[in-house]
């Protein structure tokens, strides 16, 4: 049922409800609504059984090729006969389709491209078959993962259904100090809600703190709402929004883009707008975390201790033990990369760790697009990386799932600046502990779960 | 329509996507076969499977299916001959593959799942929204109203196809300004 003009401007609503209403074609039974899909991102391991289904029973007409866009990412290249037939199942698709592919050479993380080539706009819905397409939240868009029936769904008739998430408001106050980064302030969202906290609700942020928040940063934060089980995270878009977009490739110049500009400006929260839940975080508080157990939500501050109320299940499969300080826990491997923290922005706060120093154990560095690469590159980041020992590598999801390069041996110990700790998730039997890449890369130089001011102490005594 | 069959009790909260099926096992492009694979990331996971070769019904503890969107989770339990999975909660993207693939995801309490746990079989009616243990004991749950429709048909293309010339109407009413527009 439509509401009439007036009906939407006597009632405040929540950033996330203007979108929604903006997109609702249709409401369906049980609180269930279509909704409209105004950006698809396709990758190669969850899009082609949808495209296969839309090709036999469809006769291959999908509603709008110009709404799609594909990118190999997961195991690009290829990395034997199966990868690479599921990277030409996408690319002939694409090809076959005109749709806009991003491939070897150009391609990256799918969450770390569609941005960076300015395909997410603020207020617009976007949907791919990938839980982490929440980090499209940042921009102030309705980013949905779903399964791949959801989105071939959305290929055929340009719409999800989605069930109506509640929204819980989360309003960050001061600023982040004392190391504390984006990663730490996701971590701390997920430790607060706890695994499933989120579950049938669209994190909000608010406060005064958003403005002090790079895009990076805002990408970090809504990356991780998929970990509190939240339906997705969003953030109103604001002037560091519009600068990011401003002169991006896919969208316009001049008068065109400023116009644009002037309509997202209206997308803000109403001020007496009602919420679900209210979750109030003070960043200033905030301290660098490390994840101790199997989800990411068993996190703690670096200077703390395995809880002592800890599950068992968790400390069996880490081989660890209640009171145990996090800073006396040995790490095999570091990856610095995902679409948590793979940006210019991760890798220069890596670099400044590893600046002039040597890594003590097999360390491996992925941006998380070819773009990124480059733009490293210029400012000599690969130089910083391969000087203190470490791989650099080419774009890529990578290590972060455990499917291509980069996979735990059973029992290896990973620090890592991904997302998930799930069992078996970097390699069968592997063990992953979530941080920033500043603490990563601290912890690959000692060896050991570690934070960067312990190594500007160990620089002082040396001195 | 009711589901009747044996139960793979798996005790277990936040059974994750990477669990049920590992990323290594996502390298193919079709929905089947996938069988094999079930539960190859979880610790105990093959010889639960073994001592439960006839299960048709997983019972299981809260927030199941959470992490990745990888389809590949339900279509592995479709393959291993699943129909439906009880728990007292489920991630949201696993919930909608369930219904899309035809696995009934039934929500009960937390003291229902403690003693479907240990029945060794279930009968599960679909219409009635009950679940019914061989010792008489019943325990009531809601389908969600719309998607169940697509656990019958596995119509959830079906349901969207009929749906796309009112999508393009609305399309160009957007287009043309006649919506309610967001500001
Ligand atoms: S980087 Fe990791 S979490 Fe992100 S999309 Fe790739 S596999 Fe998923």
């Amino acid at each position: 049922m439509e509401m009439s003009r007036s009906d939407l401007q006597s009632k405040p609503r929540s950033l996330f409800e203007k979108v929604w209403d903006a997109h609702v074609v249709e409401e369906l039974a049980g609180g269930n609504a279509l909704v409209f899909v105004d950006k698809i991102v396709a990758h190669e391991i969850t899009t082609p059984q949808g495209a296969f289904e839309i090709e036999r029973r469809y006769e291959d007409k999908l509603f709008d090729p110009a709404r799609i866009i594909a990118i190999n990412d997961h195991v690009s290249p290829a990395k034997d006969t199966e990868t690479a037939i599921q990277a030409k199942v996408l690319r002939d698709w694409a090809k076959r389709h005109g749709i806009v592919l991003y491939d070897i050479g150009q391609n990256g993380i799918c969450h770390v491209v569609a941005p960076e080539r300015g395909h997410v706009e603020p207020g617009s819905t976007m949907a791919c078959g990938d839980s982490h397409t929440c980090t499209l939240g940042a921009f102030g868009a309705f980013a949905l993962g779903v399964g791949t029936t959801a989105q071939g769904g959305a290929m055929l008739a340009g719409c999800l259904i989605v069930q109506r998430p509640k929204v819980m408001r989360v309003t960050l106050d001061g600023r982040l100090q004392h190391g504390a980064t984006a990663k730490d302030l996701a971590l701390t969202v997920v430790a607060t809600l706890g695994f499933k906290g989120g579950t049938g609700y669209v994190l909000e942020y608010a406060g005064d703190a958003l403005a002090t928040l790079s895009m990076d940063e805002r990408m970090t934060v809504c990356n991780m709402a998929i970990e509190a089980g939240a339906t997705t995270g969003l953030i109103g878009p604001d002037e560091t929004t519009f600068s990011y977009l401003r002169g991006r490739e896919n969208q316009p110049t001049g008068d065109a883009f400023e116009r644009k500009v002037d309509g997202w400006r209206e997308l803000a929260a109403d001020p007496d707008a009602v919420y679900d839940r209210e979750v109030r975080i003070d960043l200033s508080a905030l301290r660098p975390m490390v994840s101790w157990g199997t989800n990411p939500g068993e996190a703690v501050p670096i200077d703390g201790a395995v809880p002592a109320n800890a599950d068992a299940g968790s400390l069996r499969y880490m081989d660890l033990e209640p009171g145990r300080a996090l800073r006396s826990i040995p790490i095999d491997q570091a990856f610095i990369g995902s679409c948590t923290n793979s940006r210019l922005s991760d890798l220069r706060a890596a670099a400044e760790v590893l600046r002039g120093r040597t890594v003590s154990i097999p360390t491996i560095v992925t941006p998380g697009s070819q773009a990124v690469k480059r733009a490293a590159e210029r400012e000599g980041l690969h130089d910083v990386f391969q000087d203190a020992g470490a791989l650099w590598t080419h774009s890529s999801c990578g290590p972060c799932l455990g499917m291509s390069m980069g996979v735990l041996a059973p029992g290896a110990r990973c620090i890592s600046s991904t997302n998930r700790n799930f069992p078996g998730r970097m390699g069968t039997g592997g063990r992953v502990h979530l941080a920033s890449p500043a603490v990563v890369a601290a912890s690959a130089v000692l060896g050991r779960i570690a934070s960067p001011d312990e190594l500007a102490v160990e620089a002082l005594a040396a001195g | 329509m009711t589901i009747e069959g044996n139960v793979l009790p798996l005790d277990r909260a936040n059974v994750d996507t990477d669990q049920i099926i590992p990323a290594h096992y996502l390298t193919g492009i079709e929905t089947t076969g996938l069988g094999k694979h079930l539960f190859a990331g979880m610790t105990g996971g093959a010889e639960l499977l073994a001592a439960h070769p006839d299960a048709s019904i997983l019972v299981t503890r809260e927030n199941f299916g959470c992490g990745s969107s990888r389809e590949h989770a339900a279509w592995s339990l479709v393959d291993r001959g699943f129909r439906a999975v009880v728990a007292p909660s489920f991630a949201r993207i696993f919930f909608e593959n369930a219904y899309n693939n035809g696995i009934a995801p039934i929500v009960v309490d937390d003291a229902a799942i403690d003693a479907l746990l240990a029945a060794p079989r279930l009968q599960i009616d679909l219409e009635a929204e009950t679940v019914l243990a061989p010792d008489g004991a019943t325990f009531g749950f809601t389908l969600d109203p719309l998607r169940k429709q697509f656990l019958f048909s596995g119509g959830y293309m079906a349901f969207l196809a009929a749906k796309r010339d009112a999508v393009r109407t609305w399309l160009q009413r957007r287009a043309k300004g006649q919506l309610v527009q967001e500001t």
